[in-house]
């Protein structure tokens, strides 16, 4: 009777995660797709929305989704393919680390987490892709482009945490926990 | 019954009998027979008639809504098709006009310039989210003929060059990117010089135009042309007009702020030239 339960159980938390990562993947297609939109100044959705999901997710789920994100990333803005997808993985895995370890589930923290990642992203944006060919006041690409766009991702990372949080609660985490509540007893039971 | 005849009421009947004849006779009178016909009574009547007909109006839509619901309810999908036919016509007219006003600005550049191998237009992919330089990518690339380094213009003007090629697509960089040189001139005062991207100007969405005299001539909305020397870009394409010239810090040459001819943030549809008259010889020119 407990092992049946518990078979259910875990059906019902794949079926939920997997509904989880179609949403997640919708959102990412998303983000992907307002980030190629148009010519004006744009936050860095992706960033901000793979940092959201690692840190509702295990280590290797946040890489995977660092990699994708990253990969995006380096097609919308033309970047060299894998550059972006680097650095998204060690923010995310990073994230999900904080997470999972040390940081509260808090929207504060996913923020300056947010703000740390979209500046060293930027700056290493500005260093590798204008500062190195030393054109002329080409500090005016960090004032002008690179630092509102990295405002626009933080102000982007505020809206995104709770419909994330949101799916995570209601697909994956709560669940899991559930989950483990009934192995738990019925162990006990046992 | 014999009573009737002495009560009130039969008095007022009789009274109401004598007015309405009395109203007959005035009708006779005026000309008309019908009530609407005769002034007094029609002022007088005209409000209540209104009103009236309203109101009858009113239970005769709602009577006739709820008896006939069915008929018109298929009535309004028919016409709900039948509309939305018609708008997705209109799109296609619409798209399909807009198709050939644009073909027929590029046919424009063929027919001024007839030395000009231009491929059919193509469409702009996407723009390269935030850069700076409007770099962006056309969904033409080698299997369509293009090559690296083709100029790309519309019928407005030079946008760029081709800097990255795929057999599908091709990345542009705009005049505005500062890896983009031109040779340029005036075209009235016939003063050259190099135009490319500096980015102070491109946060106004301009370029500059480098190397000038000291004492140029240059003066508001001159009109700049490529003057097809470095053989990348061919000759006589307008690239932009003057906003405005100044010193270089260096205080040796001058230079012009060029706002482009072409309105490089919102380009739907470019031509790429793949062939035009001094492109090889200055290529061989530059391999001595």
């Amino acid at each position: 009777m407990r092992r049946s339960s518990i078979k259910q159980e875990q059906r019902k938390y794949m079926l939920l995660q997997t509904v989880q990562w179609i949403v997640f993947g919708l959102l990412i297609l998303a983000a992907f797709v307002l980030s190629t939109a148009g010519s004006h100044l744009k936050p860095l959705l992706l960033l901000s929305l793979a940092l959201c999901i690692s840190s509702h997710t295990g280590e290797i789920q946040a890489t995977a989704v660092g990699m994708v994100c990253g990969f995006l990333t380096d097609i919308a803005s033309g970047k060299l393919l894998g550059y972006n997808a680097v650095l998204f993985v060690v923010f995310c895995v990073a994230v999900s680390l904080l997470y999972n370890y040390i940081l509260r589930q808090k929207m504060l923290n996913i923020v300056i987490l947010t703000a740390v990642s979209v500046l060293i992203q930027g700056y290493l944006d500005y260093l590798f892709y204008y500062a190195i060919w030393g054109h002329e006041d080409v500090w005016l690409i960090y004032t002008n482009i690179i630092l509102p766009a990295s405002i626009l991702t933080l102000l982007s990372s505020f809206c995104l945490y709770y419909p994330v949080k949101w799916i995570a609660d209601k697909c994956g985490s709560r669940r899991e926990q559930e989950l483990e509540e009934t192995r738990m007893s019925a162990y006990y039971d046992y | 019954m014999g009573n009737f005849f002495k009560t009130t009421k039969c008095k007022i009947i009789l009274f109401i009998l004598a007015l309405l004849v009395g109203v007959m006779i005035y009708a006779v009178s005026q000309g008309g027979y019908t009530i609407s016909s005769i002034g007094v009574f029609n002022a007088l009547i005209s409000p209540f008639q209104h009103a009236s007909n309203a109101i009858s109006e009113r239970v005769e839509h709602v009577l006739d809504m709820y008896s006939n619901a069915q008929s018109y309810y298929d009535e309004n999908q028919t016409l709900k098709q039948e509309i939305s036919d018609l708008h997705a016509q209109l799109a296609d007219y619409e798209a399909a006009k807009e198709e050939l006003a644009e073909l027929q600005e590029f046919m424009g550049i063929k027919e001024e310039n007839p030395d000009f191998a231009l491929t059919s237009p193509f469409d702009v992919v996407g723009y390269v989210a935030n850069d700076p330089y409007r770099t962006f990518i056309i969904d033409g690339g080698s299997e369509d003929g293009v090559s690296l380094y083709d100029p790309v213009m519309t019928a407005q003007g030079m946008v760029g060059m081709v800097t990255e090629l795929g057999t599908e697509t091709a990345t542009v960089s705009t005049i505005l990117s500062p890896d983009v040189y031109i040779a340029a001139l005036s075209s009235k005062t016939r003063e050259k010089g190099i135009v490319t991207g500096n980015i102070s100007m491109l946060l106004d969405g301009c370029c500059k135009m480098e190397y000038l005299e000291k004492e140029t001539g240059l003066q508001k909305d001159h009109v700049i042309l490529t003057s097809g020397e470095n053989g990348y870009f061919p000759r006589g394409c307008v690239i932009g007009f003057v906003q405005e010239t100044g010193l270089e810090a260096t205080g040796l040459s001058a230079y012009a702020k060029i706002r482009p001819a072409v309105d490089l943030a919102n380009l739907t549809k470019v031509v790429v030239i793949t062939d035009f008259s001094g492109k090889e010889g200055q290529h061989e020119k530059e391999q001595h």
